[in-house]
């Protein structure tokens, strides 16, 4: 079998087949080849199995301020036996020869029985002819020495000293060729090219994670006999509060909850009939003084069902299944759960029949169809549907039940004043929730960051 | 959504026999979400339309009657007494009309029921009584008060010791010095007289809506107590008191009546209300067949009472309930005693066609022709940021379109061009490899009859060798290849774009967009180190068009 080698490999072998036993910088110099091409052709022969790389640690050590002071100066000990070599001294001169040397290398002498103690005078007693670690100091000196030419015995009492002795380790890389590569003609190599090779990553163009998932559960819906209906984002107070019987001062109605847009008002918010019977219903049942001015603040929609409601309102369906999915707001502090301006869908079904238990069908198909088969339901409340219940689903990953869209059946305060004579029932909920566990996220905002890393790496879900 | 925290030991001791399993099972089918546990202790959220859910005894009035404990409806025992009145002085109309109020006595008040009063009352405060505006509560010492009553007003020099103090302060300053009197004292305006309650002796017993006096403060020695809600409306009023006297019933006290007269006010119904609803809708609505046997038993396991007349059933509702307004509430009742977790979902065939909108559709077609000319899909926020939008990108912000009060400095302003949003992102990804192409389409808001919405689609090439030839020929074949729209460049200036790279893209001689070379000096403040071009076009003007 041939193989083929890239110029690079060629060029290490060859200089491996003169000098078996190279260092990377080594083979630099041999092949003029330059450090990142040594460095990848290394790698790929080794992937190969043609070279083999063995790394290895040595010590050099060198003398520290206190380990020259004593290659120059000898010892403390050594200088204090160096004293007493003309005969017994007085421990006060000493001291004063010695200085703050003469404390470790009196208790050290003492220790050793080099010398012995009578009143006031020293006198030298058994010193050996070369004391520990005179060995290396002379060694080393003012150079720079490889740890396993020193004896460690003789190295270890100065190791214990502070600043004695500074130890470097330095790794190397031997690269060497393994039998393989030595038997292998490079002759044999001629044309065609590596084609067991890593090569570069290219990015695929593609559409945004978030909304394939959106068409994802677009398509659901629709699979579902729902038709979609869009809507503006921008929306009366009327349409997105006082239609759907929230009163005019409900806290959810707050500048610190709903966004307002700045100045602008609604001229016609809907029909003359519309406005009397919802302005009715909310004076009868909230008991206040109901304020068109109020109805009229535009908003940012606080969520699809404003849309829907509209629809339901201008068109009066006897049976109907409907969807609107799209770009929601809240007056939020954004966090890694929280979002400004997110995504939502609703599904609605109007008809004679419709009732909790098909709502809550068609939500557990809605969930299997996206991969979720544990789930339950809890009663929640909602002030435009009554009776309200949000489905909690369980995630494997996070081991808990987690609380996913909301549903209801719209109430007649809702319906009547818009002359909606059927039952309503409605469902739905955030989207990018339901994105996060698709894909894995722990942080919302990285679905508008746009961060080409993410976006060009995420794994499609299926 | 408001939260309580709770001990399992304590309601264990109200709801009777139960386990602590049992307790944490059914709380969520009260429409209890339970937020965290430890020991002991359980903090729990509660819908804001349930107040009696703010006390431990209004959460095991529910329990009982969901575990078939007890069940039916909470009745209010109120004995009627003469010996305390409030009369009500016509100075009131004008700015908070309306008192009501209750005594309760012979209860145990421990530590850990004034903490539960008070949760209740701020709830109480907060939501329905929409933060002290439309309605509040005192709650005080009845030892410590000579009746008759009188509700009047005074003036703003009025003074008294008020809670949490010893020393007498004025109306004035405790409007100005004192966190509530900084909170509510808007709700009185700037009206002279301000409301007053005062006893016999003419000692100030409550400064509504804001404060009640020190000498009447609850205590662990408490035993008797008085409850004054005052108002703007009666009803609403009366609403409050009717939940803080069943909490009291259940804690224990024994409660009597309080006469009350004078400008319009009267004393306090407390009364049951009855709803018909009729067997077939709560059948039709649940998607159930039950007889009125299992309907009463399940509005009675939801603490209401109810007979059944022929195929109706007449259910009676306590005041406290005012939550019901009619017949579909009780559908929820019954749904709640039944049990949600007793519903089995059903899935009948659908008798519709769905269908994806058309705007959808060709939403969807762009973007399959984007990526097949190699462009990524970027989504950014509709509501962004003035820097975004005009600063970095030199365009003309006289039309600007801003939100009130957001609570994001980088979501202020709702764009009317999506070209800025991925100049942004491209500065976010300058250490990223070239090229980067990126496309987007999505809404963008003008000023006009209020607002108009449109939907618009840029794209964005960014790399050594970009340039303006390359753009147009994608815009050209994104269109062409998706929808058969032929567009042309006319010579335009932009202070966005270069001069002499930018055009208009027209449509039958109709503008619809621009294109060029993003200004050099754009891509310098956005550190952008290779040429940039781009293209943005309305698709509500040209492919959305009917």
């Amino acid at each position: 079998m041939s193989q083929v080698f890239h110029e690079i490999e060629k060029k290490i072998i060859a200089s491996l087949r003169d000098n078996p036993k190279q260092s990377p910088e080594s083979l630099e110099k041999s092949t003029q080849l330059s450090p990142d091409q040594i460095r990848r052709g290394i790698e790929w022969l080794k992937l190969k199995n043609l070279a083999i790389v063995t790394e290895s640690k040595s010590s050099i050590l060198s003398l520290g301020k206190n380990g020259v002071e004593s290659f120059t100066k000898g010892l403390p000990e050594r200088r204090l036996l160096d004293l007493l070599k003309t005969g017994p001294r007085k421990l006060s001169d000493l001291q004063k020869e010695l200085g703050f040397v003469f404390g470790p290398s009196m208790g050290l002498a003492r220790k050793n029985n080099w010398v012995e103690v009578s009143l006031d005078e020293i006198s030298i007693k058994d010193p050996p002819s070369e004391l520990l670690g005179e060995k290396t100091l002379k060694l080393i000196g003012n150079e720079k020495l490889s740890k396993d030419k020193i004896d460690d015995d003789d190295l270890s009492g100065l190791l214990k000293r502070p600043d004695f002795i500074i130890e470097d380790v330095i790794k190397t890389k031997e690269i060497s060729l393994s039998d393989l590569a030595k038997s292998i003609k490079l002759s044999d190599s001629v044309g065609g090219i590596d084609v067991e090779a890593n090569v570069p990553e290219v990015f695929v163009a593609r559409t945004h994670p978030l909304k394939d998932t959106i068409d994802e559960i677009r398509e659901i819906f629709v699979t579902l006999g729902f038709s979609e209906i869009l809507g503006n984002m921008t929306q009366s107070s009327f349409w997105n509060f006082d239609a759907l019987f929230t009163p005019q001062d409900h806290p959810a109605r707050e500048l610190q909850d709903t966004f307002y847009l700045d100045r602008i008002n609604a001229k016609k918010i809907g029909t003359p009939e519309q406005i009397r019977k919802v302005s009715e219903s909310h004076k009868k049942n909230w008991r206040y003084q109901w304020d068109i001015n109020e109805a009229r603040k535009m908003v940012l929609r606080t969520h699809t069902t404003c849309v829907t409601i509209k629809h339901l309102a201008e068109n009066k369906p006897d049976e109907a299944r409907i969807f609107s999915l799209g770009r929601v707001f809240r007056n939020e502090k954004v966090s890694y759960k929280h979002l400004v301006e997110f995504n939502q869908i609703e599904g609605i079904v109007v008809g004679k029949d419709a009732s909790l238990r098909n709502l809550m069908g068609i939500q557990r198909e809605f969930y299997k169809r996206i991969g979720i088969t544990k789930i339950k339901f809890w009663p929640t409340f909602f002030p435009y549907t009554e009776p309200s219940l949000q489905t909690m689903v369980y995630n494997e990953k996070l081991g808990k039940w987690i609380e996913l869209f909301g549903m209801g059946i719209f109430r007649p305060e809702v319906t009547k004043p818009l002359g909606i004579t059927q039952p309503v029932l409605a469902w739905g909920g955030g989207i990018e929730r339901i994105a996060m566990l698709k894909y894995d996220l722990g942080d919302v905002r990285e679905f508008y960051n746009n961060n080409l890393g993410w976006l060009r790496s995420a794994i499609k879900c299926q | 959504m408001p939260v309580i925290e709770l001990s399992y030991s304590r309601l264990q001791k109200l709801i009777g026999k139960v386990t602590k399993k049992q307790i944490s099972d059914s709380l969520p089918f009260l429409g209890l979400d339970i937020e965290s546990e430890d020991k002991d202790l359980i903090r729990i959220e509660y819908s804001p339309n349930r107040p009696d859910y703010s006390t431990d005894y209004g959460i095991a009035l529910g329990m009982q009657g969901l575990l078939g404990i007890k069940t039916g409806m909470v009745k209010l025992n109120v004995k009627k007494s003469h010996n305390y009145q409030i009369s009500v002085n016509s100075s009131v109309t004008k700015i908070r009309p309306f008192v009501t109020g209750i005594i309760a006595k012979n209860g145990k008040v421990d530590d850990k029921t004034i903490k539960q009063l008070m949760t209740m009352q701020e709830d109480l405060h907060f939501g329905i009584g929409r933060k002290r505006k439309k309605s509040s509560i005192g709650i005080h010492d009845l030892d410590k008060i000579s009746f008759p009553l009188v509700y009047t007003t005074t003036t703003r020099n009025h003074k008294f010791i008020p809670l949490n103090s010893e020393k007498e302060t004025t109306i004035s300053e405790i409007l100005v010095n004192t966190d509530v009197g900084k909170d509510y004292g808007s709700i009185l305006g700037q009206s002279s007289q301000v409301p007053i309650i005062l006893d016999d002796n003419e000692n100030t017993v409550s400064f509504p809506p804001i404060i009640n006096a020190a000498v009447t403060t609850v205590t662990t020695k408490t035993k008797n107590l008085f409850v004054e809600v005052t108002g703007i409306n009666k009803e609403d009023a009366e609403d409050m008191l009717a939940v803080v006297a069943t909490i009291l019933q259940s804690a224990g006290f024994i409660l009597e009546s309080i006469k009350i007269t004078g400008a319009k006010n009267s004393s306090p119904k407390l009364e049951q209300r009855k709803i018909t609803v009729s067997t077939s809708l709560i059948n039709q609505i649940l998607g159930l067949n039950l007889n009125s046997s299992k309907i009463i038993s399940s509005l009675k396991k939801s603490r209401l009472d109810a007979i059944s007349k022929g195929t109706n059933i007449i259910c009676t509702i306590p005041a406290y309930r005012f939550d019901i307004f009619g017949p579909l509430d009780l559908v929820e009742e019954v749904a709640l005693g039944y049990g949600i977790q007793n519903l089995e979902p059903i899935l009948s065939p659908s008798q519709t066609i769905g269908k994806i909108n058309p705007v959808s559709l060709k939403l969807k077609s762009l973007d399959q022709t984007m990526i097949g000319l190699g462009f990524l899909e970027a989504l950014n926020s509709s509501l962004t940021s003035k820097r975004v939008l005009y600063d970095m990108t030199n365009r003309d912000s006289t039309k600007i379109i801003s939100v009130l009060d957001s609570k994001s400095r980088e979501h202020t302003i709702l764009r009317d061009s999506i070209l800025p949003g991925l100049l942004e992102n491209l500065s976010k990804n300058i250490h990223e490899s070239y090229p980067q192409k990126m496309f987007e389409t999505g809404t963008v808001f003008a000023t006009e009859n209020p607002i108009s919405e449109k939907i618009n689609f840029s794209g964005i090439s960014a790399h050594k060798d970009a340039n303006f030839t390359e753009i147009k020929s994608i815009i050209q074949s994104a269109l062409n290849i998706g929808f058969g729209i032929k567009v042309e460049t006319k010579t335009a200036t932009n202070s966005t774009f270069e001069d002499g790279y930018c055009a208009s893209i027209v449509l039958n001689n109709i503008p619809i967009g621009i294109i060029g070379k993003i200004d050099s000096k754009i891509i310098e403040n956005y550190k952008i180190r290779v040429p940039v071009v781009g293209f943005e076009i309305s698709l509500s003007d040209s492919v959305l068009k009917n």
